[in-house]
């Protein structure tokens, strides 16, 4: 540290100083734990008993474990629905917020309070849009006259009706849509104009190829949520009827703490996590062929 | 203060909140004091009189403190919690499908050697014990609960019909509950399912709400109709044998043939949460509800225009009995003598309300046997007239366990199989033969035996 000058010294201790509550929760309460997962998960253990080591067995188990695969499918299901129309429906909503209108601060206010509501909360109002005999969906559709349905409470419906649902909290990803949205250079739009272009060329050559950075970062976020969706699961359905919403978290937290095989467990968390992982790198790599960046090269 | 001493102070006060946090383990006792962690469930009633109960004990052995611990909700995952972290309470209700486990585990007293020194422990009914073992008992079911045929009179009296028998010897048969059922099921132009024009998706009142996924609603109809779970050694599931379809099958045909019971989520409030018994027989959103018989507290409580009934039959009458949780004594704490006292106690229906106030039925046989016994619970304002043959008699005769104090893997066997072909049944998109004939080869290849029964 001799080269350093004594403001940088100090500079460097406090910020060190300043960042530990941060790095010691990191340390303590995600890094340790996952540490202490992926043994557990080499281990057949259950809660009250001590561990003992099974090697891989846990991993090699789930290939024939039915409920692993339901789940699996469930989330995937549930995820291909959600995300593309939550990324939709968000856009859609900040395309508009980001029009010159009246009262557009009150607007952005609105759309975006949904987020705030818990989401506890928001899954016990749904509950009662979706119930069948009194719920808001069912009166509204036998007031059109049109045919009503079970909702959460049909296999079939299930998982699209928790699709549905999900657009509810799309506030945080329209807001970074919007900010994306206003760095989309002006001068694009004039030249588009210049050139005789409407709303439409406007919006195909220089507001989506703009905002690719902006749909990339909101998909890859979406899809590593979504694959964790948990609260629907264990508040609504219990992963009901017939395992359609066995979501794999709440089939993950059954299995740890209803069953207490912590091993097993956790091994389907590092499971999870490798997918996504994986996901995640496809992608990215996908990502090359679709995604522009304003300055080439800079990512 | 300057600004860096106030970092520093800050810096300091986390540390000693993170060492104050990390040194301190639950249950240690005050100075002298024996100190007992009671934990349990219950509604608020159950809340209230369990912590007279408590208070009771610990007036009447000074030195002894009792600290409850009520977890109404997510039971399972908070004890598996404290279990993992080495804090365990000194005794309270274990959830059955945890119990077992934790017996095998070494984690609960064998309170088998206590019998002798705690007689009235000694007398139960003889499905009250846990046993995980030869002479290796881990608890009691905390109390003998059975299912009943709940209804409301007010709706009885409008449909001009009999009320449900209260005398198991002249209990309804399923044909005669059908045909109640449809005088009792009316929608909100007063039609019957069996009228034209019945519209089943606006119906005002059912006849009749029973589960088809929750076990002990079940058992008493399978049972009475020569079928079983599975076979005497336990190990192969008879789901599938004509009579215990026969069973299913009816239970569906109340839903989606006569449309006389709700169907999924009909009757739910949030969730899976369907309203108390009570609330829907006030309400008269049902006019007859399976149920057990702890209901009769909250009955009580909401003024209900209330009758007992017993369950309709197939051949012999029978309903499930022992529905209720384990109370046990957790091993490893510093004072197990001292619990094994207070688990005595709290199960005593001397020292404890709730079985007057009509939560609880007790576990000793003399309870349902000798008359003097039997008036000191049921004769008082809580309990009706028909409670005695409804109820003590039912249960004393016609009581058959539930299958989560006997079936070895059940809790695992329910939530991976059973449960979702059980609402697979319920949603009635195939027959109740179709899918037990395919759940019933997987819950086979699950079940490891009956649990282990003795005399005491």
């Amino acid at each position: 540290m001799a080269g350093l000058s004594g403001q940088r010294r100090l500079e460097r201790r406090w910020g060190w100083l300043m960042a530990l509550p941060a790095v010691l929760g990191f340390l303590i309460f995600t890094a340790g734990p996952m540490v202490a997962s992926l043994a557990f998960s080499l281990t057949d253990w259950q809660v009250g008993g001590s561990p003992s080591f099974v090697g891989l067995d846990n991993y090699t188990a789930m290939a024939s474990d039915e409920l692993f695969w339901t789940s699996l499918g469930a989330t995937t299901y549930y995820t291909l629905g959600a995300v593309p129309l939550v990324l939709i429906v968000s856009f859609a909503v900040a395309m508009l917020l980001n029009q010159r209108v009246r009262g557009l601060s009150l607007w952005r206010t609105i759309f975006y309070l949904p987020t705030l509501v818990p989401s506890i909360a928001n899954v016990v109002l749904w509950i009662w849009i979706f119930n069948p005999d009194f719920g808001l969906l069912n009166s509204l559709l036998r007031q059109a006259g049109l045919p009503s349905g079970q909702w959460i409470y049909d296999e079939a419906t299930a998982i699209p009706s928790l699709i549905v649902m999900s657009t509810w909290g799309f506030g945080n990803t329209m807001v970074i849509f919007l900010a994306g949205l206003q760095g989309v250079p002006r001068h694009l739009y004039e030249a588009v104009s210049i050139d005789g272009g409407g709303a439409w060329r406007r919006f195909w050559h220089v507001t989506l190829p703009m905002m690719t950075p902006t749909i990339f970062y909101n998909l890859v976020v979406g899809v590593v949520g979504t694959f964790q969706v948990f609260n629907q699961a264990y508040v609504m359905t219990e992963g009901g009827p017939n395992n359609a919403t066995l979501f794999y978290v709440y089939y993950l937290f059954r299995k740890a703490f209803r069953e207490s095989e912590m091993g097993y467990a956790s091994a389907l968390a590092w499971v999870l996590f490798m997918i996504i992982v994986v996901i995640t790198f496809l992608l990215f790599r996908n990502a090359r062929r679709w995604v522009h960046y304003e300055m080439a090269g800079a990512r | 203060m300057k600004r860096r001493d106030l970092f520093r102070m800050g810096g300091l006060a986390a540390l000693g909140a993170a060492a104050a946090a990390c040194g301190s383990g639950g249950g240690t006792a005050g100075a002298g004091a024996t100190r007992l962690q009671f934990m349990y469930w219950g509604s608020t009633f159950e809340k209230t009189a369990v912590e007279k109960m408590l208070r009771s004990f610990a007036e009447k052995n000074p030195g002894v403190e009792v600290k409850p611990l009520f977890t109404p909700d997510e039971y399972d995952v908070k004890l598996n919690s404290l279990i993992a972290g080495g804090n365990v309470p000194d005794l309270g209700y274990v959830p059955m499908s945890m119990s077992y486990r934790l017996a095998e585990q070494g984690k609960l007293v064998n309170l088998f050697p206590y019998l002798k020194k705690y007689p009235q422990l000694a007398g139960y009914l003889p499905d009250a014990y846990l046993w995980y073992g030869p002479d290796q008992l881990h608890g009691v079911a905390t109390a003998n609960e059975i299912e009943l045929l709940w209804y409301s009179k007010a709706a009885i009296a409008e449909a001009g019909i009999a009320a449900p028998p209260a005398v198991a010897a002249s209990a309804w048969s399923w044909d005669q509950l059908v045909e109640n059922a449809y005088k009792l099921t009316v929608d909100q132009n007063g039609r019957h399912p069996d009228e034209s024009g019945f519209d089943p998706k606006q119906v005002r009142q059912f006849g009749i709400s029973v589960s088809i996924t929750y076990a002990a609603a079940w058992y008493g109809f399978l049972r009475s109709n020569g079928a079983d779970f599975a076979d005497e050694a336990g190990k192969r599931c008879l789901l599938d044998t004509p009579e215990a379809i026969q069973v299913f099958q009816n239970l569906q045909d109340l839903i989606h043939k006569h449309r006389v019971a709700p169907g999924p989520g009909q009757l739910a409030a949030t969730g899976d949460d369907v309203p108390g018994t009570n609330i829907l027989l006030k309400t008269k959103r049902v006019a007859m509800v399976v149920d057990g018989h702890w209901a009769l507290l909250d009955m009580n409580e909401s003024k209900v225009d209330y009758g007992i009934g017993v369950l309709p039959k197939y051949s012999e009458p029978f309903t499930t009995s022992q529905v209720a949780g384990a109370s046990s004594v957790f091993a490893g704490g510093k004072h197990v003598e001292e619990a094994v006292e207070l688990f005595a106690f709290h199960i005593d229906p001397r020292y404890v309300d709730l079985y007057r106030q009509g939560l609880w039925m007790p576990q000793e046989r003399k309870y349902y046997e000798d008359q003097a016994a039997i008036d000191s619970w049921t004769k008082n304002d809580g309990h009706p007239p028909e409670f005695r043959t409804a109820v003590v008699d039912y249960a004393r005769e016609h009581g058959v366990p539930d299958l989560r104090n006997r079936v070895k893997n059940l809790s695992a066997i329910s939530s991976d199989v059973l449960t979702p072909a059980l609402q697979e049944i319920e949603s009635g998109k195939r027959p109740a033969a179709e899918i037990l004939k395919a759940v019933t080869p997987k819950i086979t290849g699950m079940l490891q035996g009956w649990q282990h029964t003795q005399e005491v």
